[in-house]
This record gives C-alpha cells, structure tokens and sequence, in this order.
C-alpha cells in the first residue's frame, strides 16, 4: 500500500498555517544561538538546560494550579481545545510562569554558590534535577493537559501561537540589540572579570544581564518549542560556530545563524519526515554540528599539507 | 622606620599587634605629592578567607606615585591583600579608604585567562580601554608613540590621553591608538592580528602588560608581570612600570618574587609571610636588608637581596606628560 508522505510543494501550498511556526523556530534558533556563545564560553552549558526544564516547570505549575484552584471552572475551560487557554486568566498564562520560574533559576545562577558550600556546577545540577523531577510529578497529576506539558517538554509542539511568535520576535530584536550594544564590556567581564572590576564596569550587572537574557529567551522559546530544542540551540550552534571561526564577532553572527537555521529548517525536515519537530530541530542542531566539526577537520589537514608542500619547496634541494 | 610584627604568633590569633607605616619614600619620591591625599589607605586592615585573618592587622599608605613591590612566598597572602585593597575581597577587620578619583588598572596572571574565548591580541588589549568612569574628553595633545622600545622607560603615556568608546559601540580611534602604542612599548605589536591563547608564555605576558598600560589609571596593580619572561625582558618590563611612575605619577602595587630587580625599583615595600605570621612594610631599601626577608628568600632563591640596585633607574622623561 503506497504511503502519502508529505512533499515540499504540500508545505508551500500550506504555508500559511506553518508560518508561525516557523519563523518562531527560526527567531528562537537566532536568539538561542547567539546568546549560546556567551553560554558555550562561560562554562555554564547545563545552565540553559536547568533553566528551560525551569521553564517548563512553570508551564507545569500554570496547568495545575487552577486545577486545584477551581477544578470545576478549569475543566470547562478546556473542555471544548485542552491545547487553548484564550479563557485562561493571564495569571496562570503558561508563559508567565515560564518566565517566572526561568528567572527565579536565572536569579540562583547570580548568586555566588560558594558561599553556600556547593559549586557552580552543584547549583545547575540542583535546579535541573528539581525542576524535571516537579514537572514529571506534576504532570502526573495533570488529566486535562498532559498532551500539552508532553509537547513542552520534549518539544513535539506543531503550531505555535501567535503571541508565542510576537514574544519570540521581540525577545530576539531587544536582546541582542542590547548584547550588541554593550558588546565590549560583556565580554570583557565574561573573559576577565577581575580586571572588569577593577576598571570600574557594573560586573554584576553585565552578568545578571546575560543571566536574564538567557533566562527570558529560554522562556519564551520552551513554551513554544519545548525545552529539548531550546536546550540544544542554546549550545550546539554556538559550538559549531566556534569550530568554524575564531573571530569572536563573527562566531555569535554565525551562531545565530546556525540556530535560525536548524529552527527553521528541522520543522521543515519535520514535516517531510513525519518526525518530532522538537527532536528533528535538534537532531538537525546536532548534524549542524558534525558538519563543522567535518570542516574544520577537512580545512586543518589542507592547511597543513599546504604547508608541508610550501615548506619543501622553499627548502634547498641537493 | 621599619616596623615588623613578632613572628612567633600564629597568624589567626594576634588581632592585637599592628603594623603602621607612613615613612616617606628614598629619594624624595614621596615629595610633591600630599601625605594627607593616597590613593588608598588600610587601617588595621586583616586580610583571610572565610572569615579567618591569615595575617596579623596591616596599616599603609599608597600615596600618590609610589611603587609598592608586595614580596612572600606562594601562599602568603600576597593576591588576597591585592584583592582586598581593590574591593574584590572584604576585609576581615579593618578598613580600606579609596580616594573619589582612584582609577585601577588590573594585570592577571596569565593562567587565569581561559583559553576557550577566542580574543585576539588587539581586542584584550582594547579592553583596558573600556572604563565607565572615565568617558568624557581629554583635550590633550597626541604624540607619537615612537619605538624607543620597553627598554627606554619612555612614558607610556597613551593611557592618559584621547577619549575612551564608553561602555556602549565599538572602540574609537583614539582607543585603537592608546592599544596599539601599547604594543609597540612591550615589543608586541606584530601580535595585533594573534589568538591570545595561541602565543607563548612570554609573548602573553607582554600582551598582559600592554592592557595595563593602555589604560587610564592612577594606580596599577600587576600580579607577577615578569613572570614567564627572559631576563632582558624582564627588565624592559620593570623599566616600563617604573616610568608609570616617574612620567605618568601613577602608583604602582606589583606582587613579584624578584627581591633584587623588584625592590631596588621599589620605593615601598610590603613583605607578607603567613607562615610565620608576619607583614613587614617600609621602604623599598630597609625591607630588602630585613633580617624576616633574608630567612625566607636567601637560602633557597638565587634571587636573594644583593648588595645593590640591579639596574640604575630610568631617564627622566623628555616632557612631562600629566
């Protein structure tokens, strides 16, 4: 029996309905990407991991309080689509407790840990083991909407809304607006931040600033593509751009690029494939990565042989 | 006068002796400048960790245009009093007064640098430039940077001079002049366009100092900026610092393990031993004599205290530049 795979021409013809979609993958793969250097090069990879399952706590947490709340009125509002929450008070919008959660684990990340007897790493571990535990917990006792907190946490998320697509966009335009702004300085205190101090720059700004960046981007992208794609375009492209280059402006110009990319491009390979679009961003994310890994591995051996054959050529012969 | 605290008390318990000194400095170094204006005082000051003092209390005076050489051994406490005194650390007792228009300027030791970020020699250099405090004009002519080379103790001067970018936009062209000069004084300019992580131990160094140098500071602080360095460097280098000092006015704080090209530049000097639980400060000269410094470095360094100044000070400067 001939199976009907969805072709190209059948996501252009639709291209209305995944728009949204897709351009929220591809503004939230930039933002993500970009803001991922900072991440790559601070050493805190798992923060942006910790910080996205704090997200999708959150998401959690706004399903199951009103749940417990009002459980009458709460059931009604979802009887008629569990995966809208037009009739949902804005307290309980998932993306404010996303945001919520996301920077009360931003805010711990701020903190100096030492003085609590446990290292930085110790810290990332505590808020992503904690955060993943409550949100599976939660969710189990979730019936109306576990379809949803399943989509947001492993990101299998087909159509996003429009405000998610609003958000997304304005998060990317301000945040790396401002991260371009005051480029010099954030890195400058991400690379020597003694010195920083010393020279008088507001290093626990800068930092919280990127802290917050991190946090309020991670929000915005696991409510709308799940916390398994955000995690991965918060490091891979950023890796990939630090295999391709080492211009420091050109590594974020790339990462970000490298993130629109997968985000775009893994919800197109979605729908060809008929996969998790959430798992085929970052699986694309990941192929993205090996990719330039391959090139660079490619591009040093044709350096050295160059060179090897500049070398025998300029040595005397005889 | 040279005051020194006994050295048979353990170091977390003698809260009650203190070390003071306010002498002036050999040479009249200290003459011009107000005795009643430092940069930065320390009044019974104790530095440590986790709310324990690893050295009995400390009062000194940074006057304007002094060069202070912190010697000790590894671990005496020698980064922890830096710190303290920049406000990175808290002190333990004690206070530390900055002056309103202190201006510090920073050298690491290299291996705090981690090598993952992608800097380019130019851009760290650049960094000593970015300075919140200090953005407005400076209508002060530009000379050229020259190539008399470290070696000269020419005034490094391109710090104090030109405006800064700010903290916002890329760097401007007077930023790019002041790094680029910098370079040229520690021999380094041809590193401009290199990885940092990609140099050798002696042309990181070089690269260190040219950030310090590059800024517009009224006092600089240089953990071991001769490490990693050959001997006619390493005097370049201390050339170099000390015309901060004579041409600039700057005050100097270098942690070094060279007693002998150190302190004979040194007008003061602050001698820290945990171990024996004692701070020694005083002039440069009477330090170099102790008895507290000879225990400690004389048997086991070959860069014992000799019996003079390794290297005559540099030349006045042409012109004076502040």
């Amino acid at each position: 029996m001939p199976t009907d795979t969805p072709t190209f021409a059948d996501f252009l013809a639709n291209w209305p309905i995944f728009r949204d979609a897709v351009l929220t993958g591809a503004f939230a793969g930039a933002l993500l990407g970009f803001l991922g250097v900072q991440v790559v090069l601070r050493r805190m990879v798992f923060a942006s991991s910790a910080i996205s399952q704090a997200a999708a706590l959150g998401v959690a947490l706004s399903f199951w309080i009103p749940s417990v709340i009002d459980p009458v009125g709460h059931a009604a509002a979802h009887s008629g689509n569990p995966g809208v929450h037009s009739s949902i008070p804005l307290l309980f919008d998932p993306v404010v407790w996303a945001l919520g959660t996301s920077l009360v684990a931003t805010l711990l990340f701020t903190v100096n840990p030492v003085r609590w007897r446990i290292t930085g790493e110790g810290l990332l571990g505590i808020v992503f083991l904690a955060s993943s535990a409550f949100a599976v917990i939660i969710g189990d006792r979730l019936t109306q909407e576990t379809h949803d907190l399943a989509a947001i946490l492993f990101g299998s998320a087909v159509v996003v809304r429009r405000s998610d697509l609003v958000l997304v966009t304005g998060a990317m335009v301000s945040l790396m607006g401002l991260h371009i702004l005051f480029w010099r300085p954030l890195i400058f205190v991400a690379f020597d931040p003694v010195a920083a101090r010393v020279q008088g720059l507001p290093v626990g700004k800068l930092n919280a600033f990127v802290f917050l960046a991190v946090g309020v981007g991670v929000a915005f992208s696991t409510r709308a593509l799940g916390a398994l794609p955000v995690f991965a375009f918060s490091v891979l492209p950023a890796l990939a751009a630090l295999l391709l280059t080492t211009r420091l402006s050109l590594v974020f110009a790339l990462a970000a690029a490298l993130g629109a990319m997968s985000g775009a491009g893994g919800y197109l390979v979605s729908f060809r494939a008929e996969t998790p679009v959430g798992a085929t961003q970052a699986a694309l994310a990941v192929a993205v990565l090996l990719l330039a890994s391959a090139w660079r591995t490619v591009a040093r051996t044709l350096a050295r042989s160059r060179g090897a054959a500049a070398s025998a050529s300029s040595s005397p012969t005889g | 006068m040279l005051i020194s605290l006994p050295a048979d008390t353990a170091p977390s318990t003698m809260p009650s002796s203190s070390t003071s000194s306010s002498e002036p400095a050999p040479g009249g170094r200290d003459e011009g400048t107000s005795s009643a204006d430092p940069l930065l005082v320390a009044a019974a000051l104790e530095i440590g960790h986790d709310g324990a003092a690893i050295l009995p209390p400390m009062d000194l005076r940074i006057e304007r245009g002094t060069f202070w050489a912190i010697i000790g051994p590894n671990g005496s406490g020698k980064s922890t009093f830096v710190r303290t005194i920049l406000g990175l650390d808290r002190p333990i007792r004690g206070a530390v007064t900055r002056a309103p228009d202190l201006r510090a300027a920073y050298m690491p030791q290299q291996a705090t640098l981690d090598p993952i970020f992608p800097i380019r020699v130019l851009e760290f250099v650049l960094m000593g430039r970015i300075d919140r405090r200090r953005v407005a004009p400076q209508p002060r002519a530009v000379g050229g940077s020259g190539g008399a080379g470290a070696g000269g103790g020419r005034a490094p001067d391109h710090g104090a001079r030109g405006t800064h970018g700010g903290l916002m936009g890329p760097p401007s062209r007077d930023d790019l002049q002041a790094a680029r000069a910098a370079l040229r004084d520690v021999r380094a300019a041809e590193l401009e366009r290199r990885l940092l992580r990609d140099l050798s131990g002696g042309q990181r160094q070089r690269v260190l100092f040219a950030r310090a140098l590059a800024a517009d500071a009224n006092l600089y602080v240089l953990d071991e900026p001769t490490a990693a360095l050959d001997i006619a460097t390493e005097r370049e280098v201390l050339g170099l610092i000390s015309a901060l000092r004579d041409q600039r006015g700057a005050s100097i704080v270098m942690i070094t393990h060279l007693v002998d090209d150190g302190l004979s530049r040194a007008d003061r000097a602050l001698l820290l031993d945990r171990d024996h639980g004692t701070t020694l400060v005083g002039p440069a000269a009477e330090v170099r004599s102790a008895p507290e410094l000879l225990r400690l470095y004389s048997p086991l360094h070959g860069h014992g205290p000799g019996p003079g100044p390794a290297e005559p000070p540099p030349s006045p400067p042409a012109a004076p530049v502040d």
